[in-house]
């Protein structure tokens, strides 16, 4: 277990409400499981509890029951904290810093070296050249989400924590950050991403796991969820020569064999038996019962 | 430490930016200046009333320092969420209050310090002679302001900026009462008053001004026992504000 970057077992965080007259769950009973080297995909609507568990295996909330360790160690660990590298929703640092003031700062306060050449690397690498001495009040909101993904990389983090990152960035710069997640991932961190965009999701990840109202609805590799439940598509071409005109039926596994018997029978070439996939759209409306995600 | 002085940094040029504290040090000093225009019934009486009431000013200075720089640290933490990566990554909960605490009370001293200097040019440039025990007299009240700021903290983790202010003045108030002046409050409890007198600071001992206006000589030791004092106090209350604050949930 200590190998693997976060163990959450059945996890749960309750509010309480009105003076503690009444309380909230927002999290029950959550178990998430990660490898080392995985990109784990943190699915779910507004409300689902990501954020909160997110904030619990941080240590910046306390969970009101089970356990989650990081390597082994309790969340806000030191030793925890120091292979974490954590990009929060909507970022928000002191505005009357520079990214080079604030990478200076944050270097320091992990113990690593100054070194004002990597930290402009690093801004380059988000995107941010140019900007190194400009205070952040005239940052766009992407512009402190680069920020704040500089943070989150200056020392090379074992788990990247991402809440969802790329909210306020257009297209492009969205690539870019999946493709710097991906470099990652290369490198051999692990990573935990919380995202509202199931196209990202479906791009990057290894496996997801999908919450809705504070319990986990879902979870799997992307080839499980998007994988319909025992269903193939049978193609076969509609005459002996050839298959110009190809038809497709869809049929349960128990009836595979009879169909494919069939269509052979019949003296029809099969071009392709292949199980069926949905979109991750589909697996997420099917698993949270929403009307889509927002 | 070093995380806790690279942010007791962040925090000193964070505050020095947003110039809250050049605000408070212009009214100290403007005060001061008004004290220097006031005509005094003799040359002695006026340096005594200069040095009175320019003691009396960083008292209050240090109060209205320790509200200024403190009371919004954290809450401007949470709402901007800048706590959030902070106690995430790099810094303990222990760390992060060190850090704010520390940049804070190098201000509130630098800015007392800078107070006794002014009052200092204000006598010299009113003729009056500059008693002997005006810098350890400051000291006293830097540890008094340290003491404030550490107040301020604790009250900062469980009430909002606009009830932290008038709790930390009614503390300071009421830490100056003496015993019979404290039980005067509620007469009917008077075993419960002095009891509760016991355990609340008592500031009155940072506070010389008299008889340094009048030329009495104050024991070494006294400045030292009062350091002692004072900061056994703060330390008390950054444990107390720190016991709260691992307990709340960055929501």
């Amino acid at each position: 277990m200590e190998d693997s970057p976060l163990s959450v077992r059945k996890l749960g965080k309750t509010f309480p409400r009105r003076l503690g007259l009444s309380s909230f769950r927002a999290v029950d009973s959550v178990d998430i499981q990660m490898s080392s080297g995985e990109i784990l995909g943190f699915l779910g609507p507004n409300g689902a509890g990501k954020t909160t568990t997110i904030k619990c295996v941080l240590g910046l909330l306390r969970p009101s029951s089970g356990s989650i360790s990081l390597w082994g160690e309790p969340p806000g660990s030191r030793g925890a904290r120091r292979r974490i590298g954590f990009v929060p929703e909507n970022p928000d640092y002191e505005d009357i810093f520079t990214p080079l003031e604030l990478l200076s700062m944050f270097a320091s306060m992990r113990g690593l070296d100054q070194d004002d050449r990597k930290e402009r690397v690093l801004l380059s690498r988000v995107g941010l050249s140019g900007w190194e001495r400009t205070r952040l009040r005239s940052f766009s909101k992407g512009m402190r989400q680069r920020v704040s993904l500089a943070l989150a990389l200056q020392s090379g983090p074992d788990l990247l924590v991402l809440d969802e990152p790329t909210g306020g960035l257009d297209p492009a710069a969205r690539k870019e950050f999946r493709d710097i997640i991906l470099e990652e991932n290369r490198r051999g961190a692990s990573v935990f991403l919380s995202s509202h965009l199931l196209s990202e999701v479906e791009t990057v990840c290894h496996r997801a796991v999908i919450l809705a109202k504070g319990r986990k609805v879902s979870e799997g590799t992307m080839e499980e969820l998007l994988r319909t439940e025992d269903t193939y598509s049978v193609r076969y071409a509609a005459a002996e020569e050839g298959p110009e005109d190809v038809t497709e039926v869809r049929v349960p596994g128990d009836l595979l064999q009879s169909t494919i018997d069939e269509i052979r029978g019949r003296g029809l070439p099969i071009v392709s038996v292949a199980p069926v996939y949905r979109s991750l759209e589909e697996v997420f409306l099917t698993a949270t019962g929403e009307e889509g995600p927002e | 430490m070093r995380p806790v002085l690279t942010f007791a940094q962040m925090t000193v040029r964070s505050l020095l930016r947003r110039r809250t504290v050049w605000g408070i040090s212009i009214v100290i000093l403007l005060a001061l200046t008004g004290i220097g225009q006031v005509p005094g019934y003799g040359v002695t009486t006026q340096g005594r009333f200069i040095l009175d009431f320019g003691l009396f000013g960083l008292e209050i200075g240090a109060l209205l320092l320790a509200i200024g720089l403190a009371s919004n640290i954290y809450p401007r933490d949470r709402e901007t969420r800048t706590i959030t990566p902070l106690l995430a990554v790099p810094l303990s909960r222990g760390q992060y209050l060190m850090g704010r605490f520390t940049g804070a009370a190098m201000i509130q001293a630098v800015s007392m310090i800078v107070g006794c200097l002014g009052l200092m040019v204000v006598l010299i440039v009113k003729q009056h002679a500059v008693p002997a025990d005006l810098f350890p007299a400051t000291g006293l009240l830097v540890v008094e302001g340290w003491f404030l700021l550490a107040v301020v903290f604790f009250f900062s983790f469980w009430t909002s900026p606009p009830l932290n202010a008038p709790l930390t003045a009614l503390l300071f108030i009421v830490s100056q009462l003496s015993v019979s002046g404290f039980v005067g409050l509620f007469p009917r409890a008077p075993g419960l008053m002095r009891t509760l007198r016991l355990l609340l600071p008592h500031m009155d001992v940072f506070h010389i001004k008299d008889p340094i206006a009048h030329g009495m000589e104050i024991p070494g030791v006294y400045f030292l026992l009062a350091i002692v004092y004072g900061l056994s106090y703060m330390a008390f209350m950054l444990a107390l504000a720190l016991a709260v604050f691992r307990r709340r949930d960055m929501k």
